[in-house]
């Protein structure tokens, strides 16, 4: 097998391996409760009241991020931004 | 001495303005240069004019938050000294302009539409792109009304109010640069900048019917300006003419160490190429996703399209995809940004946009990241389209300016919210950073904008496509009925 076959072959494995699977919240309120430890862990000082609205828009991302999750990109994609030295 | 004006104040309170010989209210940049530079106008006349014309107007319009009118007479002072010295007249001598209140302005605060930032110490210095149009001869007059942190496609300020749209005072300017575009449209001042992350210059261009420019990303310099998303954040002109954009466009564009985004190029100044025409240039109209689903926006692309002589579409692979991409990073960098603030000061926010923010910040970053992913594969895929054609043609909202206080609107035959619904056409477009030139299609009862989006630092096509539209009468920033007390 040649070298660049091999590299080929490892390409296409990458890609068959990314992961399609969409991204879904199991529970109804698994957001609400992901708000409320996050809340704690980010040391945001959370009024009561706010608590519905912040999990509606953390609703809303978690929507938009299922949209991006399921399409499917190889390993080795690189992110937008790249840092260079 | 710098002041703020009141809040709106007896709306229906009306009397026709007496006009002068020179039309100071709905006069171009270029006008009112040439006219200076004739020795027609002295600066000190179009200074005046305009603090008269935005104490008159802007209790109606709201979109000041604060005048320069000091250092405005200093400057103008100096110009019409110069010019009777003999010295050689600045390309924009004499043209009033003001900035959004995100634009550092030595010697105010830098509210970026917050409650916040009133508390923070006075700028030290200008933005670049203050001094760059300064030193272009242009005066500043003063710093203007905006959505919270740019957070905000409406143009409502819970802390200043909402910048009202000249068109119709009931209805939003569009936002977040929403001051900007009211008081060009308003006739208050014939150039504002604005900044563009998600659609902040193009949805109140096209609610307030004016022509906006939102450069490619790093074109423009951002340093001193309050960032939003600094992936996505990028500043550009609003202007009543297609080529009030390019003769801004070219005096501020150029390299800026004192912003990390700023490309390192040449500047190609616009001006002298807009009469170049538009012949051989290969123009498309943006399917699917795009695909107009209000009377409005079909009528603008339409309108626009048969203008050029445009008969296909093209297709902007994963559309929707890339706008909810834009929309988790932006929420992410948002939220980052001020997570400071969200510990310190979460009562100070509108909640509107504290929640959002508070989201953005819990976001998990394997979510980020992903769309970080997703962004380049789009991008490479968006620019394969600009070998088949030079310009896309794209509605730049999906609807006119909706009521002041609406939540919801009908596209198609879906219900959206409209805070966060009216840049569903801009953020994908601005998601990779590509030029866009909104131009205003009138309408009435309410204009609306077209975007003619060209490849990356091309912004010289989009220009001359945009002024063609123009000069055949087919774009144009409508003078708006507005009377004053």
């Amino acid at each position: 097998m040649t070298r660049k076959s091999m590299n080929r072959k490892a390409k296409s494995a990458r890609r068959a391996r990314t992961p399609a699977r969409p991204l879904r919240a199991k529970k109804p309120y698994a957001i609400s409760t992901l708000v409320a430890a996050a809340g704690q862990a980010l040391a945001l000082p959370m009024d009561a009241s706010w608590h519905s609205g912040v999990t509606f828009n953390l609703q809303l991302l978690f929507k938009h991020a299922a949209l991006v999750d399921e399409f499917s990109l190889p390993d080795d994609s690189e992110p937008a931004p790249v840092f260079r030295a | 001495m710098n002041f703020r004006f009141p809040t709106t104040a007896s709306l229906h309170r009306c009397s026709v303005l007496e006009t002068t010989a020179f039309d100071f209210a709905w006069q171009t940049v270029g006008e009112i240069a040439t006219a200076f530079a004739a020795g027609r106008l002295s600066a000190q006349s179009v200074v005046e004019a305009t603090f008269a014309r935005i104490r008159a107007r802007d209790p109606l319009i709201n979109s000041f938050t604060a005048v320069t009118a000091e250092r405005a007479h200093v400057h103008a002072q100096a110009l019409d000294d110069a010019r009777a010295r003999g010295e050689p007249t600045p390309p924009l001598a004499g043209v009033p302009f003001a900035v959004k209140n995100l634009f550092d302005v030595a010697g105010l605060p830098t509210l970026a539409g917050s409650k916040i930032n009133r508390d923070a110490p006075p700028a030290s210095r200008d933005a670049t792109l203050i001094e760059r149009l300064e030193a272009a001869g242009a005066i500043l007059v003063g710093a203007l009304n905006m959505g919270e942190y740019a957070y905000d496609f409406t143009g409502e300020n819970l802390h200043d109010g909402p910048a009202r749209n000249p068109h119709d005072r009931g209805r939003m300017a569009g936002g977040s640069s929403s001051g900007s575009a009211a008081a060009v449209a308003g006739g208050l001042v014939p150039l504002a900048l604005g900044s563009d992350t998600n659609g902040s210059i193009r949805v109140p261009a096209s609610l307030c019917g004016l022509f906006g420019l939102k450069p490619t990303y790093g074109r423009l310099s951002r340093a001193r300006t309050f960032p939003f998303a600094a992936s996505f954040d990028h500043v550009g002109p609003l202007t009543r003419s297609a080529r009030d954009l390019a003769i801004a466009y070219d005096a501020v564009q150029g390299y800026d160490p004192d912003d990390p985004v700023c490309a390192d190029r040449i500047a190609e100044p616009l001006t002298p190429l807009l009469d170049r025409g538009i012949d051989g240039l290969r123009i498309a109209v943006a399917g699917g996703y795009f695909k107009c689903r209000s009377a409005e926006s079909v009528y603008g692309v339409d309108r626009v399209a048969a203008a050029l002589g445009v008969n296909r579409d093209i297709e902007i692979p994963e559309a929707e995809r890339a706008r909810s991409a834009a929309y988790i990073i932006t929420a992410s960098e948002g939220g980052s940004l001020h997570l400071g603030r969200l510990r310190t000061r979460a009562r100070d926010f509108d909640p509107a946009v504290r929640d959002r923010l508070i989201a953005g910040a819990m976001l998990p970053a394997s979510l980020v990241t992903k769309a970080q992913k997703f962004r380049r594969w789009y991008r490479q895929e968006v620019l394969k389209l600009f070998a088949e054609v030079d310009a896309i043609l794209a509605p730049a909202t999906p609807c006119t300016a909706p009521l002041l206080g609406q939540q919801k609107f009908i596209l198609g035959d879906v219900e959206l919210p409209v805070r966060a619904n009216l840049g569903i056409y801009t953020q994908p477009i601005s998601f990779i950073g590509v030029p866009v030139v909104v131009v205003p299609v009138p309408l009435s009862p309410l204009p609306i904008g077209v975007q003619i989006i060209a490849a990356p630092w091309r912004e010289d096509v989009a220009l001359r496509i945009a002024h063609a539209l123009e000069a055949e009468g087919v774009a144009a920033a409508q003078r708006p009925p507005i009377r004053e007390n």
